[in-house]
């Protein structure tokens, strides 16, 4: 039965795969550009494992430290999918509807729809997280067996956060009223993130960037080899590598049976509870909107407010009759009618808080690496080119969760667009304003408050503000042209849509920009900001003029492109 | 370009869909004169569908032409598409929209004029007795009261042609009286050519002028229902006994016309491709509709 339920959805990608005219395309473009990424994830950590070995005495202890950081953060962003996706693949998927009617054994639903949330929340930890644990035993030249027992044991560690929010997801919908489930999702996303964060916080990362800033190198020692957490799987799988990366001792069988037994047992815990409750969280699931929670309330308000017109009909037909010779522009009221659905659908209306909390987290990190820039370690060039970095990324990671669903959510709606007399550009150049401006103003918010922050130099806040500007722009018409040629009309929930297929690739399109405009503008920014401080010494060359508007312009080329090329699949998929 | 009320203001020219090996829509010829009220009918996977969305725009087709008001709409889309107003069967509409926004959204999609955005909407809304519930979300409303949204919206524009494509879907008695007196006023009042795809037999027999029937993606026949029961032989029958007089076939040939349709792959895949091309559940945008 499970191999059966398991083979549908097998049999569902392998026909949305062969559907359309793009989708052959599809798979070569995504294996091309998930293969450079990868080469170029392999290669940059393997950089960094060399470099960070030679720093004696602490190379070895710095690069555990390191990978201990990096299952960290795995582990972290596991359990903040793994929220989101066991949700709906749980109490909230359409198929649902269709299986609770069939004669199921309950074991074998729950076993299927676990492995279904396991596979989507875990793939890209597979897929991005190898190049950077092979680059580690590439640099420290880790025998063969070190590879094999990487991969075996990112199996239960995958494994833990699905059984643990399978189990937090099936007490909320018994517990909270019904449908206030989503909520209660974005609300587990959040502590999630949190949780990550204030350990993140007592590792204390930028320390490792400035080993002056210990006391002593006892100190430093003491901090590099002390272990985060016995809790935390991350640490159980650092027990098991470390000692196959080095060769030196055995590995730590505690660890090792603490990472195999806990994901068995959570995973059987699960599915025990799954019996007696899951039908009883599902149909609640749902139910209608009932209670009054915050952010029900919230919500209520929220639609109250954008809802209630000012003025009765009589008195806004009366002042729309009031200028016979205007007529109503089309790109506004596109931008109005995402607006409103946007403000108006609390699944997405709630993501604000997500961008709140990154911002905080960003830039309280931030200010921690100042310490860094203190003592001339990083500088000003070096953190000026760290948080453009980082900021580009926020840039490209906010218009993939905001931006780059809009399309899709158009969803059956979407013929009222393509019956009418407007071309696919013009809906799609629509979709890009809508969705620019909120990005544009977290960016630049970012940017300015972290530079303004740390950076004493002027022309580097203002390159770095000009930058990051072009950067939204053209990475927003990544987002809106990347989500028009992978569209998922018939999926209503946007936070999956934006982890699909489409969007990883956005999102690597998204990272190569970002790297091409910082790599193109870094010698007309170091000339006028070193100049800035030290004097100008002589004169810059026509080429890095033209790299520089090459940067500027890059972004809004792909951007460009995108939509054009986003229009066009469209078309073709009429 | 023809001269508006002469000749047709619909012209299908050799029309087809194919999707892969199947072909939806195989070479339709079809004039729809200038203000009647014109019936596609059809069994269930004939390609009415196909070819309505065709004619609004949300199908690219395979091959052929389509021509409206005189505008070609694969080199003038936008010109032709802003005479047509379209009803699809189920009727999906943006749900965190108050009528009202989704009224005015429809008068920016079409760039009406403020004023005549107004005058229509306090129209519409009166027509559909929707004004009461003007301010109130979409997704509040009945399946009835979504369609009469649709309705409006689609008459908001005033366009020369309506394409309906199953207007009884989810209505009351009083919606389809409704909708059958709205038919003959939009045509004799308004010169608004319909053009409507429908299974009610009842309704193409009450308000249609002329009638073509679809089977297996060409049309078998066309005319009034006089000259279809003439074709038929079924002299005095009611368009039912037409209709099913003349999509009636042997088995054999019913399977000579799915292989045929299949591009000659045999007809095992019949009834799940056939039930996709009409029923839209074929992975494009117009589809998503």
């Amino acid at each position: 039965m499970i191999a059966r339920l398991l083979g549908v959805k097998f049999l569902t990608l392998k026909g949305s795969l062969r559907s359309t005219e793009e989708s052959r395309h599809r798979v070569p473009a995504f294996t091309v550009l998930s293969a450079i990424f990868w080469v170029m994830l392999y290669r940059s950590s393997y950089v960094v494992v060399t470099e960070a070995l030679q720093i004696q005495p602490i190379g070895e202890l710095l690069v555990q430290k390191l990978l201990s950081i990096t299952f960290l953060v795995f582990l972290g962003l596991l359990m903040f999918s793994n929220i989101v996706t066991v949700f709906s693949t749980f109490y909230l998927a359409d198929e649902l509807e269709f299986l609770m009617t069939k004669p199921i054994p309950k074991d074998s639903l729950f076993a299927a729809r676990f492995i279904e949330a396991l596979t989507q929340s875990s793939w890209v930890v597979f897929l991005f997280g190898a190049p950077i644990f092979f680059a580690a035993g590439a640099g420290i030249n880790a025998p063969v067996e070190y590879y094999f027992v990487l991969i075996a044991i990112l199996v239960p560690f995958v494994m833990i956060p699905t059984a643990i929010a399978s189990i937090v997801a099936l007490f909320i919908t018994n517990i909270l009223a019904a449908n206030r489930t989503r909520d209660a999702m974005l609300f587990m996303g959040v502590a999630a993130f949190a949780i990550l964060f204030v350990v993140i916080r007592s590792v204390r990362p930028e320390r490792l960037l400035n080993p002056e800033s210990f006391e002593s190198i006892g100190e430093m020692l003491r901090l590099l080899s002390a272990p985060t957490s016995v809790w935390l799987p991350s640490d159980w799988c650092m027990d098991i590598v470390v000692p196959l990366l080095y060769q030196r001792s055995s590995i730590d069988e505690f660890s090792l049976a603490l990472l195999i037994t806990t994901p068995l047992a959570l995973y059987f815990i699960a599915a025990w509870l799954h019996r007696p409750l899951y039908h009883r969280g599902f149909s609640k699931a749902q139910e209608g909107r009932h209670g009054q929670s915050l952010i029900t309330l919230m919500r209520d308000w929220a639609m109250q407010r954008t809802t209630t017109a000012r003025q009765s009909l009589d008195d806004r037909l009366a002042k729309l009759a009031a200028q016979p010779e205007r007529r109503v522009s089309t790109m506004r009221e596109l931008v109005r009618k995402d607006q409103r659905i946007f403000l108006r659908d609390a699944s997405q209306w709630s993501q604000i808080l997500i961008v709140l909390a990154i911002m905080v987290i960003y830039l309280v990190n931030y200010k921690y690496f100042e310490i860094a820039a203190d003592e001339r370690l990083l500088g000003d060039v070096g953190l000026y080119f760290f948080n453009l970095a980082a900021c580009g990324f926020v840039v490209v990671a906010l218009n993939g969760r905001f931006v780059f669903p809009t399309v899709s959510i158009e969803g059956r709606s979407f013929w009222l667009v393509l019956q009418a007399p407007i071309s696919l550009e013009r809906f799609l150049v629509g979709k890009w304003l809508g969705g620019v401006m909120p990005v544009l103003i977290v960016g630049q918010l970012l940017i300015l408050i972290s530079n303004l922050l740390v950076l004493q130099n002027p022309v580097f806040v203002g390159l770095a503000s000009l930058i990051v500007l072009m950067i939204t722009f053209g990475v927003s018409g990544l987002a809106v042209g990347v989500g028009a040629i992978y569209p998922q009309f018939h999926n209503p929930n946007a936070a999956k849509i934006a982890s699909s297929f489409g969007a990883v690739i956005y999102m690597i399109l998204g990272m190569f920009v970002v790297l091409a405009v910082l790599t193109f503008s870094f010698r007309f920014t170091m000339y006028f900001g070193e100049g800035y401080a030290e004097g100008f010494k002589n004169h810059l060359g026509i080429r890095s003029y033209l790299a520089f508007l090459f940067a500027l312009l890059t972004p809004l080329i792909v951007g460009w492109i995108a939509i054009k090329l986003g229009a066009a699949s469209l078309r073709k998929r009429m | 370009m023809t001269s508006p009320h002469e000749g047709s203001i619909v012209s299908l020219s050799a029309l087809t869909k194919h999707y892969g090996a199947f072909t939806a829509v195989d070479g339709i010829d079809l004039e729809v004169p200038y203000g009647q009220v014109y019936g596609v009918l059809g069994p269930n996977g004939a390609g009415k569908t196909t070819t309505l969305r065709m004619i609004t725009g949300l199908l690219q087709p395979s091959g052929g032409e389509i021509t409206i008001d005189g505008h070609s709409l694969a080199r003038s889309p936008i010109a032709a598409k802003s005479v047509v107003g379209f009803i699809p069967d189920r009727p999906y509409v943006y749900d965190k929209l108050t009528a009202y926004e989704y009224l005015s959204f429809i008068g920016g999609l079409y760039q009406m004029s403020r004023a005549r955005v107004a005058r229509r909407i306090r129209e519409l809304l009166d027509l559909f007795e929707l004004a009461e519930w003007a301010d109130s979300l979409i997704e509040s409303f009945s399946h009835g009261m979504k369609q009469r949204l649709v309705f409006s919206g689609a008459l908001l524009p005033e366009p020369k042609l309506l394409v309906v494509d199953e207007p009884m879907v989810g209505l009351d008695p009083k919606g389809h009286r409704l909708i059958k007196t709205l038919f003959r006023t939009l045509t004799e009042r308004d010169k608004m050519t319909i053009l409507l795809s429908t299974h009610t037999l009842e309704v193409a027999e009450e308000v249609c002028d002329c009638i073509a029937i679809i089977n297996h993606g060409r049309i078998i026949a066309r005319g009034t229902l006089d000259e279809l029961r003439f074709e038929s032989g079924e002299d005095s029958g009611s368009l039912e006994e037409v209709f099913l007089r003349l999509t009636e076939e042997t088995r054999s040939e019913r399977a000579e016309a799915v292989a045929d349709r299949f591009g000659r792959t045999g007809p095992t895949h019949f009834e799940a491709t056939v039930t996709d091309a009409d029923d839209g559940d074929e992975q494009h945008p117009g589809d998503a509709a």
